[in-house]
């Protein structure tokens, strides 16, 4: 009887051990989330008026954090802050960090100060691609809000964080608590992301003024102009821009899954 | 709309990393990147490591329309006219292969024969490097220093990034995309842009003329 409960005991701690190497070693980031098919109201609609059609990909559950993107940086010397060649960053690359580690503590905070080809090689090295950006508006707006006042409220939410976002007051990813159907989280009220094509091509007429987001709005909902104000602030930004405010997560092709650290 | 400019002003603040960004966090001066640009002005030797601003550090495997393999750095110490565009697309891109064509044109026929074109395709899935050889016959531009060249999305959209090209993939197969002919100077540097489509092409050449003969008045 003893002997049995001895048993179980042991069984019972090396159960937790287990689980504790695997919230050790598996982080966040390397859950994909699956997003179906559709089509939604892009932006920049490729028919007037028409929704545009997104094909089914994967996306990280989570923003990037500063833990992974620290794995990246070790395998990939060329993106440690002493070695990145200025064509692709500036002087303000991963400055929240302590030399060549995040600063204690943040290891769970999306990873920021990060450029385009930055986030793109990220992207590469674990296998995947930066999301395109009608599937990342897609993904986001994948929530399960039902009525005109909510999706209003919710919109209104979304722009007072895209005014007041606070780098110095930077959450853990997982911590925005908002998810999307799909099991997506973050996409709001966390932090801005790159997209692979965050200056899409403009249609004649349509340039990057005070008078786009007008023209952009379209029906003009609440949430409409939040994304228009995300979209318009990626729009500003150069490909070699870091910011304490704008991070990323990647996307994967569906013929893809299971790759991890491809080579090329 | 003053609404927006404002958050847009409020968004670009932020953007610009305030010194407030820095203040709790431990400042890392001493582990900010080295400061760059430098300007290789010295003769071209391979052997040198690319200038910080070079377009060619982006490396990538290329493919021409001969089905040839392709290295950026293959072009360091010639002057290149780039171009982006697609096969399948029949009114802007022929334009564009056209105003690379009267770019190169205009160079001084002295130094026309070190210039290299290399026109970048967008569709990496339609424009192999057959296709892209009929391309080149059709435009009786399969000439020994032009490139028609693909490579892979990631690739491409890297290299269109670094040029400021914008485009996106429609679902009918076509591609939006903005207008540029590049010229990298020796080292891959952008030296000159021409963006729009038939815009005059004098200044460019001209300076691709610079580029060769500084060489050869040395």
């Amino acid at each position: 009887m003893n002997a049995r409960r001895v048993d179980i005991i042991s069984i019972a701690v090396s159960l937790l051990t287990l689980a504790g190497m695997a919230t050790g070693t598996v982080s966040a980031q390397s859950e994909r989330v699956s997003i179906p098919a559709g089509s939604y109201h892009s932006l920049f609609p490729e028919v007037a008026g028409e929704k545009n059609r997104v094909e089914p990909f994967l996306m990280d559950a989570m923003p990037v954090d500063n833990a992974s993107y620290q794995e990246f940086v070790t395998d990939r010397r060329e993106w440690s802050k002493d070695q990145v060649s200025p064509l692709f960053t500036t002087s303000g690359y991963l400055k929240h960090w302590s030399g060549n580690k995040p600063a204690d503590g943040e290891e769970k905070q999306p990873v920021r100060n990060i450029s385009w080809y930055a986030a793109s090689s990220y992207c590469e090295w674990a296998g995947g691609r930066l999301p395109d950006l009608d599937e990342w508006e897609y993904a986001a707006e994948r929530l399960d809000i039902q009525s005109r006042e909510s999706w209003d409220r919710f919109g209104s939410d979304v722009l007072g964080w895209l005014t007041s976002v606070d780098p110095n007051r930077m959450p853990d990813t997982g911590e925005s608590g908002v998810v999307t159907i799909d099991g997506v989280h973050d996409m709001h009220k966390l932090i801005l992301e790159w997209v692979n094509d965050f200056r899409p091509p403009l249609a004649d007429g349509l340039s990057f003024d005070c008078g786009t987001a007008g023209r952009l709005q379209g029906e003009g909902s609440e949430y409409r102009y939040a994304s228009v104000v995300r979209t318009i602030t990626r729009m500003s930004f150069e490909p070699e821009t870091t910011t304490g405010t704008l991070g990323f997560r990647c996307a994967y092709d569906v013929k893809n899954v299971g790759g991890g650290n491809s080579h090329d | 709309m003053a609404v927006l400019l404002s958050l847009l002003a409020g968004s670009e603040l932020y953007g610009q990393s305030p010194e407030s960004d820095n203040k709790q966090a431990n400042t890392n001066e001493n582990m900010e990147i080295h400061s760059h640009h430098h300007h290789n002005q010295s003769g071209m030797s391979v052997a040198e490591p690319l200038d910080d601003r070079s377009v060619y550090q982006l490396g990538r495997e290329w493919t021409d329309h001969r089905g040839e393999s392709i290295q950026l750095d293959q072009f360091l110490g010639n002057p290149v006219i780039l171009v982006m565009f697609y096969g399948s697309c029949r009114e802007v891109c022929p334009i564009l292969i056209q105003d690379s064509w009267r770019l190169y044109r205009e160079v001084d026929e002295r130094v026309r024969e070190s210039v290299s074109v290399v026109a970048v395709t967008f569709d990496t899935e339609k424009d192999t490097p057959d296709v892209l050889m009929e391309y080149a016959e059709k435009e009786r531009l399969n000439l020994s220093n032009w490139y028609f060249v693909t490579s892979t999305p990631r690739a491409v959209r890297e290299l269109a990034t670094v040029l400021g090209v914008q485009y996106r993939k429609r679902s009918d197969g076509m591609y939006d995309h903005s207008n540029l002919v590049a010229v990298l100077d020796k080292q891959g540097v952008v030296a000159a842009r021409i963006e729009g489509l038939g815009r005059p092409v004098e200044k460019a050449a001209g300076e691709i003329e610079q580029m060769v003969q500084r060489e050869e008045s040395r």
